[in-house]
């Protein structure tokens, strides 16, 4: 009797189970939302396949209302990195290197991009299009564990974890490539001094060149 | 056969053979097909280019915002701007059937990439033109390190992927050397453009007007539904040669119509002013159009397509074999005969005077064009089938049709004017062909083939305004090179983008597309893996792992710089890949050989066929100039059909005559009124081209025929002969003048040459030949 009694208890709590796992992931599918212009500085690690160590460099992102989107790298050389107007943006001084490239040419690096800017920029619906989402939330810490949609997505999409925590001051996206790569990234709300250090305009007309 | 059998046999073949023809026949509308002679190699590559050529094949595409309305502000910034507009619209065309590619053009499609990618096992056989010369710099060891970092920022920037692939084959990233000139290509239109040029291959070929005009409507639906949901901030321009080849085969679609229905209204009108008669103009017109389906017939049948100049040059012989009943009518009008005893007093006259046009014809399928052999097929056919059916069905046709031929105003009179001041007239005349003799040499000739061409002048001012939003690769005009086989043709091909490196760097070339490292020969091929082993040494691999090491790369996978490929890339093995449709337009089919052509930005011709005199199987080729030199030869050969044709007349008058004397009366008409239209447009300084002298040709065989019918006089009545005369003239005027409606220069030329040959012809035939007594 007392299985009986367990195992139609565990059927009858299996459906509010999912619902609190529903209402997790659109908690912090909320959290990660936001619309408006957001300043992070940033800590990133890359692991490549073809370098002997860990690559770290650190520097400020900056995403606007408009879906445009800047990676200035400062550490260790200065390089821009942008989205706007649906092309991506290069710059390279040191290496007196710059790229322009429409978002949907500019192959998996582009692919790259646009999911990051997706995540940053929260634009949840884009994600849960591609991405198949899976909340946890483990007290103060919570993760989203995206995994690319078999039927939608390229073989070689990569798998993202997001993760923060309640204060919504820190995050870090892990972005995990099918042929073993990955980046890092630990982000920081900029403070407002930050903010008005760097303006999203100029840099995206250094990027391109003007 | 009874009359009743003739006319049944012929009202029922007729919807039978009329039925075969739309079965048989298929039409072209592709102008240069009409006129570009395939007689040797270079007039079948320019024939090739113009119909089939890659660059042909392209269109190029600018995006760009209309003025906003004031007061009216964008809320969508970022979704209206150009380059996220046009980056959409790439995506919706690229799902079209016919469209092959379509590409920003400041980037190369992805293929070319991942093409680029597949060179890097090959990277020591192909990484510089000029070896000798780069080598140094690029395996100079003390820069190895930077070269290493210069790797790890490549592996780190947005084209990682791409450079990860080709570093593990090639770390040293040479086989890229190699492609610095494409990547330039690109970057130089990145300059250009705000995003919003576009290139797009379509699959059809340029020429293929019916596909190309589908493919541009799809083009613009797409464009204007993207266009609508953004509020209608764009406007799109369309250039290239698909965008003319539409825009002509229309104009010349519109000329076949207007052409066809006005010659056939003029000359029935005229038919039905000279014979009053509804049932003869019905019969009549019977047999002329029996005579046009047969002479399609015939065309469709000795060619694989039947041009749709052809046919509206066919409706205009409608004139011209109406001749011949004409001619009989007006002879059954005047005397009271029977049709069938008019047509058998007529026959010599009226076999002779078909024979004679039917050389003039023929005389036009040796003129060299493809199309004119068409017109003399037709013609042949068309005006044989008039013949015959004038001999033996027109009597049972016209049976019960009452004829009544109209009196025309003035043509007695003319022929009694000639008559009486004969001497001065003749005076006149001998006068008037030496000055128009003195004329002749500044008579100016026509060597700009484009002036013949459909006028599209606002056309030509968007494709201007298109075309400067790109880098400025002509589609016409680039270095050919020729050679028996693929190694010597690329050895060639090699020396000529040496010289062009330094024509670009004098200024006489802003920049050009080569094929190098696209295809490489085997002899450079060697000459790099030389170079390459011989500095890859241990101590150099040393340097370069340290430089590795020091970049935090990977030795272990980057370290090690393998020996070169033993065997070369082989241009059958390329031209097996997908970098054939990269090449397929720099890759021209000849007969025989292999000829290749490296494309040309500006240039200064003069300068660039002098820098590239001495190479050897290399010259410069423009599609205009050859076009213009083909516009000489074709004259020249024209003036030499006229003569032909005029003499293989008279041979045939003589033969049927023996009199030398009445064989000159016959022809001097026509010739006079020859010399006299030359010598008008000498004066006028109208341009004279190949068409003017066709026309003249055409003129000459149909007034000839004024003359045997004028001397013949076989009604014994020179009044009524010189009615006749004049009623065919009336229709041929008719026929042809309809062709001045057309847009297509060739048409009102035609038109302009044959009405006054015709014309001068008609009057002069009872200045020159005396009045025949009436018997």
């Amino acid at each position: 009797m007392r299985i009986k009694h367990v195992v139609f208890l565990l059927l009858a709590l299996l459906p509010i189970a999912g619902l609190a796992d529903d209402a997790v992931l659109a908690e912090l599918l909320a959290r990660i939302r936001q619309t408006g212009q957001a300043q992070f500085s940033y800590e990133e690690t890359r692991i490549l396949e073809l370098a002997a160590e860990p690559w770290h460099g650190q520097g400020v992102m900056l995403s606007a209302a408009d879906g445009s989107l800047v990676k200035l790298q400062l550490q260790p050389t200065r390089v821009i990195m942008a989205i706007t107007d649906q092309r991506m943006l290069y710059w390279d001084p040191q290496q007196n290197q710059r790229h322009s490239a429409g978002l949907d040419s500019a192959g998996p690096a582009g692919a790259q991009i646009k999911v990051f800017r997706t995540i940053l920029q929260g634009r949840t619906e884009d994600l849960q299009m591609s991405y198949d989402i899976a909340a946890e939330k483990q007290g103060k810490q919570w993760i989203l564990r995206l995994t690319p949609k078999p039927e939608l997505t390229a073989e070689d999409s990569p798998s993202i974890e997001i993760s923060g925590d309640d204060k919504d001051e820190q995050r870090r996206i892990l972005i995990k490539q099918a042929d073993g790569e990955s980046t890092e990234y630990r982000m920081q709300k900029a403070t407002t001094a930050q903010q008005q250090e760097y303006s999203l305009q100029r840099l995206l007309r250094e990027a391109s060149g003007e | 056969m009874s009359f009743v059998w003739r006319k049944r046999w012929f009202v029922l073949l007729f919807p039978l053979l009329l039925a075969i023809t739309f079965w048989q026949i298929k039409v072209e509308t592709d102008l240069n097909a009409f006129f570009t002679a395939t007689d040797d190699e270079d007039s079948r590559l320019l024939a090739g280019l113009l119909k089939s050529g890659e660059l042909s094949r392209r269109y190029l595409l600018v995006v760009e915002k209309t003025e906003p309305a004031p007061g009216i502000s964008n809320p969508g910034e970022t979704l209206n701007s150009v380059a996220a507009f046009s980056a959409r619209l790439v995506a919706q065309l690229a799902k079209l059937d016919d469209v092959e590619q379509v590409w920003p053009a400041d980037q190369p499609p992805l293929d070319w990439i991942d093409a680029v990618a597949s060179y890097a096992p090959y990277h020591a056989r192909l990484f510089s033109l000029n070896p000798q010369t780069d080598a140094p710099a690029l395996f100079d060891p003390t820069q190895l390190a930077t070269k290493a970092d210069g790797l790890k920022q490549a592996l780190l920037s947005p084209k990682g992927n791409f450079v990860k692939a080709i570093a593990k084959q090639d770390p040293l990233l040479l086989s890229l050397n190699g492609f610095k000139a494409l990547q330039g290509q690109f970057q130089q239109q990145a300059k250009l453009g705000s995003g919003g040029a576009l290139i797009l291959q379509s699959r059809p070929a340029a020429l293929d007007s019916e596909a190309q005009t589908r493919l541009q409507a799809a083009i613009h639906a797409s464009f204007d539904s993207l266009n609508a949901a953004a509020g209608g901030a764009f406007k799109l321009s369309m250039a290239g040669v698909p965008v003319f080849s539409v825009a002509a085969q229309s104009e010349i679609s519109q000329d076949v119509t207007l052409v066809s229905v006005v010659s056939s209204l003029a000359v029935a009108l005229v038919f039905l002013f000279l014979f009053h008669s509804f049932s003869a103009l019905h019969w009549v017109m019977m047999v002329q159009g029996a005579s046009f389906v047969l002479g399609t017939l015939a065309t469709a049948l000795a060619f694989p397509q039947v041009h749709s100049l052809t046919l509206a040059l066919g409706a205009s012989l409608i004139g011209i074999s109406s001749d011949y009943p004409i001619h009989v009518m007006v002879h059954c009008a005047k005397h009271s005969n029977t049709p069938l005893s008019a047509v058998r007093l007529l026959w010599p006259s009226l076999l002779m005077g078909g024979l004679t046009t039917v050389i003039g014809y023929g005389a036009l399928g040796f003129t060299g064009f493809p199309g004119f052999e068409q017109i003399a097929v037709f013609a042949l056919a068309s005006v044989a089938a008039s013949l015959g059916l004038t001999r033996w069905v027109l009597p049972a046709l016209l049976t019960n049709s009452s004829l009544h031929s109209a009196h025309l105003p003035g043509i007695a009179a003319w022929v009694n004017f000639c008559g009486k001041h004969r001497k001065i007239l003749l005076g006149l005349f001998a006068v008037s062909v030496v000055l128009a003799g003195l004329c002749l040499p500044q008579i100016r000739w026509m060597d700009d083939m484009q002036k013949l061409a459909v006028d599209m002048d606002l056309l030509k001012q968007q494709d201007a305004a298109v075309r400067s939003h790109f880098s400025s690769i002509e589609p016409g005009r680039f270095v050919l090179i020729q050679a028996d086989d693929w190694e010597t043709a690329l050895q060639r091909s090699e020396a000529a983008e040496r010289r062009l490196q330094s024509l670009k760097q004098a200024g006489v070339v802003s920049e050009y597309h080569g094929l190098f490292p696209w295809l490489v020969s085997a002899q450079l091929q060697a000459e790099n893996a030389k170079f390459y082993q011989g500095v890859t040494t241990p101590a150099f691999q040393l340097a370069w792992q340290a430089g590795l090491a020091k970049a935090g790369l990977s030795v272990e996978k980057l370290g090690s710089l393998l020996p070169a490929v033993n065997e070369p890339l082989q241009p059958a093995k390329i031209m097996d890949s997908p970098v054939k449709h990269i090449l397929s337009g720099q890759i021209v089919t000849g007969q025989t050989g292999v000829m290749l052509s490296l494309w040309l930005g500006e240039h200064d011709p003069d300068k660039l066929i002098a820098g590239l005199a001495d190479l050897e199987g290399t010259r410069y080729f423009s599609q205009k100039d050859k076009l213009d030199h083909l516009a000489s030869k074709y004259r020249d050969r024209s003036l030499a059909m006229l003569g032909i044709g005029i003499g293989v007349m008279a041979l045939f008058i003589w033969l049927q005559q023996r009199d030398m004397r009445k064989v000159l009366l016959t022809l001097l008409p026509s010739i006079a009124s020859v010399l006299f239209i030359f010598a008008t447009w000498a004066l006028m300084g109208e341009e004279v081209s190949f068409l003017h002298v066709i026309g003249l040709l055409l003129s000459v065989s149909l007034c000839v025929d004024y003359g045997i019918f004028f001397i013949d006089n076989r009604g014994k009545d020179a009044d009524v002969t010189y009615h006749a005369i004049a009623s065919s003239t009336l229709t041929t005027i008719a026929s042809f003048g309809a062709l001045g409606l057309g847009k297509t220069p060739t048409l009102p030329i035609l038109a302009l040459s044959v009405s006054l040959g015709v014309s001068l012809g008609f009057l002069l035939c009872p200045l020159l030949i005396q009045k025949p007594t009436n018997k």
